[in-house]
């Protein structure tokens, strides 16, 4: 029986590898990143986090969809299904501020979870996956400014 | 944002009741205990080591058994160098004989000058009185105790075989076994949990890096110190007794007692040696408590130094010289799971979400 032992099968390896944020990674790579992600499951409206809650990390859909439901105006134009390969909770991994969102399961749906004292580790002990996957994380957010931007002139925070 | 509750003097309670009947029960199984400190321990000071070598291209498995190997290696070393030391120093019987003859000829000296300065201490046979009490004292304590004592470190050596065992398990499996951990906790605590193990592993990092740094800075300082004074084994008395205070209060006690016997015996004639000897100890001491673990172990555990004071008591009334040894580091440790758990428990928001998750799960 295998407790805690590695649970790196091809077939995760191939999937991880279809996510955006990892697609950069070779494969030995995404086996080192493997180990730090967190793997949830969230059944059919169930809450992943809430607006206000304090985020640590960045939640990555691997099949199913979330529903990000945000109060603020200016973010409502950015109200957004996020689907397979796609991620929600990016900023939380830089600044540990408020959701902006509040994010629930539409359907039943598998994501992993990489969070902030996990994104050290890799920028710390292994700077080359860690620059791959933070320049990802920064053209995910640098590209959903633009989407906003492209409404609104002047966006308080994102 | 969402503030969590902060914790308040419950919780307070709460842990130091916790790290108390821990203290008690570790003291049962302090045989797996210590190794497993021990271990976590070379865990936090190797662990820079293996991320370094992971930098520079290797992978983290073989990272892992070349600092694990290089530290068996020095490890036997140490074991060797050991060994000869003792068979040079001669049996420990006549040793001990020895050094405390040398010690209490110090006393004796001491005592004589002091009755010289002050008549009130010839009055009061102050010379006589204490030679009698050491007198008593070494008789039982070597008819009692220093044979029980030397059974009892043999004891400890199958057990301590286990530290590199345990370490390198510790450095090559911690993230699964972090991981493995996490799994089970529900999705509602799931960021909270998370942010506990941050938390724990930071704290432990700080305390063992705290304590190898002023362990480090007072190998120099005594090392240093006794090399001046012209005593034998500078250097490696200088690090037994650093090493001897990880135990608080009393292991710097025994070093300072060990390092002025040696003093008072390599230097019979010359009682100014073993009184710079102690001069050292509380000028060391002084460093310790007022520049050095400050800039190393108090800023880092984060505890306040009343607090502190109150928990070795408390450790070393429930747990003896296990609780002195374990009470901070532990205390440290079940601080933060307490006030991450008093947060989870006062957050009804997080509970709500819990149980109808609970419930979504069980409609699907």
């Amino acid at each position: 029986m295998r407790f805690f032992g590695a649970d790196t099968d091809a077939q995760k390896v191939e999937m991880l590898q279809r996510i955006p944020i990892f697609q950069k990674l070779t494969r030995n790579e995404i086996l080192e990143v493997n180990d730090l992600l967190h793997e949830r499951i969230y059944e059919k409206n169930e809450i992943v986090f809430e607006e206000g809650d304090p985020g640590h990390g960045v939640f990555i859909v691997v099949s199913g969809k979330l529903r990000a439901d945000p109060k603020h105006d200016v973010m409502k134009t950015a109200l957004m299904d996020v689907g397979p390969g796609e991620s929600v909770g990016e900023l939380a991994l830089f600044d540990e501020g408020p959701r902006s969102a509040t994010v629930v399961a539409v359907e039943r749906t598998v994501t992993v979870a990489l969070f902030q004292a996990e994104l050290t580790t890799l920028l710390t002990k292994n700077k080359n996956i860690g620059v791959k996957v933070l320049m990802e994380i920064g053209r995910i957010i640098s590209k959903r400014a633009r989407q906003i931007l492209r409404h609104e002139q002047h966006i308080p925070t994102l | 944002m969402k503030v969590s509750p902060q914790p308040g003097a419950t919780t307070l309670l709460v842990v130091i009741l916790s790290t108390c009947l821990l203290l008690f029960l570790f003291q049962k199984i302090i045989w797996i205990v210590l190794p497993v400190l021990l271990a976590l321990m070379l865990y936090y000071i190797l662990r820079p080591v293996v991320d370094a070598l992971v930098n520079h291209g290797l992978r983290r498995g073989p990272a892992v058994k070349i600092v694990c190997l290089l530290q068996l290696i020095v490890a036997a070393g140490a074991l060797v160098l050991a060994f000869l030391f003792l068979a040079k120093a001669g049996s420990w019987q006549s040793n001990f004989d020895r050094y405390l003859d040398g010690g209490q000829n110090l006393v004796r000296k001491t005592t004589a000058s002091l009755e010289k300065v002050v008549p009130a201490f010839k009055k009061m046979n102050l010379g006589v009185t204490v030679d009698q009490h050491i007198e008593q004292f070494t008789s039982t304590f070597v008819g009692q105790n220093l044979l029980p004592i030397s059974l009892g470190l043999l004891e400890w050596l199958p057990s301590l075989l286990l530290v590199p065992y345990i370490s390198y398990f510790m450095l090559n499996d911690s993230t699964r076994l972090k991981k493995y951990i996490i799994k089970s906790v529900p999705n509602a605590f799931f960021e909270k949990a998370l942010l506990l193990f941050s938390r724990l592993d930071a704290s432990l990092q700080n305390y063992f890096q705290g304590l190898l740094l002023l362990t480090i800075l007072d190998s120099i300082c005594l090392g240093l110190g006794l090399e001046l004074l012209g005593i034998h084994h500078a250097i490696l008395l200088g690090v037994a007794a650093a090493v001897l205070a990880w135990i608080p209060y009393i292991g710097s006690v025994i070093g300072c007692i060990v390092v002025v016997l040696v003093a008072a015996t390599d230097f019979p004639d010359q009682t100014w040696t073993a009184y710079a000897c102690l001069a050292l100890f509380l000028a060391v001491r002084l460093l310790d408590d007022f520049v050095f673990m400050p800039a190393t172990i108090g800023r880092k555990l984060n505890v306040h130094p009343l607090l502190s004071v109150v928990m070795l008591f408390l450790g070393a009334t429930v747990a003896g010289a296990t609780g002195l040894f374990l009470a901070l580091p532990l205390f440290g440790v079940v601080a933060v799971i307490g006030e991450t758990v008093a947060q989870v428990v006062a957050d009804q928001g997080l509970r709500a979400r819990h149980r109808a998750a609970r419930l979504l799960t069980a409609v699907s």
